[in-house]
């Protein structure tokens, strides 16, 4: 029996599934995007898509259905606005300037310094995207091999290999910054 | 275990994602081997640092633009970052209804899915691929159903129906846990040649009214087994899945 079409029942459903989800959207939007604003907007058109496609959410995991819309959406911004990689200027304003990592001396202040979230940050937006995503999906958003790879609609094994290079990334780029190595 | 074969199963024992055989021979294999001990710490190192970043949260005025979205009256006013985008909307939420008569929403309340439609069927085809891309896609080895079968018991809701074909063209080769979406299932595995054949069996699901599909070179086939619902995923040919279907008794 179809029900009566009546569009606010499921913008109301869209909200059901993605709102209790908003922050790991947001966030992986900021990651993916650089700027609040871009983030704000892709997870905007996200929502909006989300309403217009949730009757084809057929159960299975809200979050991760979800996230790969707004995956989607950032990404498909990213391509249009800049083919090949995510804006480096809003970025750099972003990390470690930002929380105003400066050079030291004192080699104890500049470990301190390498593990501080200025550095960590830095790095991993600098990482690239492919990389990026599955870090900030598995350490930030505590993201399981599976849903990672329903995200991203990648297998695990893929899943498996870019979260191991990515950490391989983040491990040499933290040890060579200079003063960090004992 | 060497530490050869124990590196690449670090990040998987990190993560929490190994099984727990291979769990406890890292751990054995930890408690004697420094070198990989110091791999490990590395590891947990950088997960301390990502995980001590500020998450950035949604902020109010996403928040507020999303709630004005649903409203009707409003919708001259709110239109932000997509213009046009709320007729677009209603149009395509309309045409949506018109289209997907079988896909209701009240099915996501009443059995968390409208099972036997095309995001579900995607799922258990994921699910699919996702084992066969693991090292193996059973959690219990054994061709005896009577192994199979108690494996299942406190793991999941409802014993599935296993059933030995007794052919050795179709061996049973055992059973699985493994998400549809984010529903726990029961797979049953069985073996044709150099093929695997999942069975998921989903009580509550009706699929009654889903049909056979082909998939990206499999078919996903649903049917009764024991009164119970289950989807047969396989890559093998038409002829050796009826032949198959027949030997679980499967219904239609």
């Amino acid at each position: 029996m179809p029900r009566p079409p009546s569009a606010p029942l499921d913008v109301g459903l869209a909200r059901d599934l993605t709102l209790p989800h908003l922050d790991s959207a947001y966030n992986l939007a900021r990651w993916l995007m650089g700027s609040p604003q871009d983030a704000s907007d892709a997870v905007h058109t996200a929502f909006l898509r989300a309403a217009r496609y949730v009757h084809t959410y057929a159960g299975g995991n809200a979050k991760a259905w979800w996230l790969s819309i707004v995956r989607n959406c950032c990404l498909a911004t990213l391509a249009a606005r800049r083919p090949g990689d995510v804006s480096l200027d809003v970025l750099e304003t972003d990390g470690a300037a930002h929380f105003g990592a400066t050079e030291s001396d004192a080699p104890e202040e500049q470990l301190h310094l390498a593990q501080s979230a200025a550095l960590v940050m830095h790095h991993l937006e600098k990482l690239p995207r492919e990389f990026r995503e599955v870090l900030v999906l598995r350490e930030i958003e505590d993201a399981s091999y599976r849903e990672i790879g329903e995200i991203l609609g990648v297998p695990i094994g893929t899943v498996m290999s870019r979260l191991a290079r990515a950490r391989q990334l983040m491990r040499k780029a933290l040890s060579a910054t200079p003063g960090v190595q004992p | 275990m060497k530490c050869e074969a124990a590196r690449p199963l670090l990040e998987g024992y990190l993560d929490g994602e190994l099984e727990r055989t291979a769990v406890d021979e890292i751990e054995a294999h930890l408690a004697g081997c420094a070198a990989c001990r110091a791999e490990l710490a590395a590891l947990e190192s950088l997960r301390g640092a990502l995980r001590a970043l500020p998450r950035e949260r949604a902020p109010a005025d996403l928040r507020a633009r999303l709630a004005a979205i649903g409203e009707l009256p409003a919708m001259d006013s709110t239109r932000a970052a997509t213009p046009g985008s709320w007729w677009k909307l209603a149009a395509a939420v309309v045409l949506g209804i018109a289209i997907g008569a079988g896909v209701m929403r009240w099915n996501l309340a009443d059995r968390g899915g409208p099972v036997g439609g095309a995001l579900f069927t995607r799922d258990l085809l994921a699910s699919h691929l996702r084992a066969l891309a693991a090292n193996s896609p059973v959690d219990v080895i054994s061709e005896d159903r009577h192994t199979v079968k108690p494996w299942f018991a406190g793991k999941i809701g409802e014993s599935p129906p296993v059933v030995d074909p007794k052919s050795a063209e179709f061996p049973l080769l055992g059973g699985r846990i493994d998400y549809v979406g984010d529903r726990r299932t029961a797979v049953i595995v069985y073996g044709h040649r150099k093929h695997v054949i999942d069975v998921y069996i989903a009580p509550g699901a009706d699929a009654a009214d889903a049909r056979s599909l082909q998939l990206q070179g499999f078919s996903v086939t649903p049917c009764r087994l024991s009164g119970q619902s289950a989807w047969i995923i396989a890559d093998v040919d038409a002829d050796s899945l009826r032949e198959f279907s027949g030997l679980l008794g499967c219904g239609d």
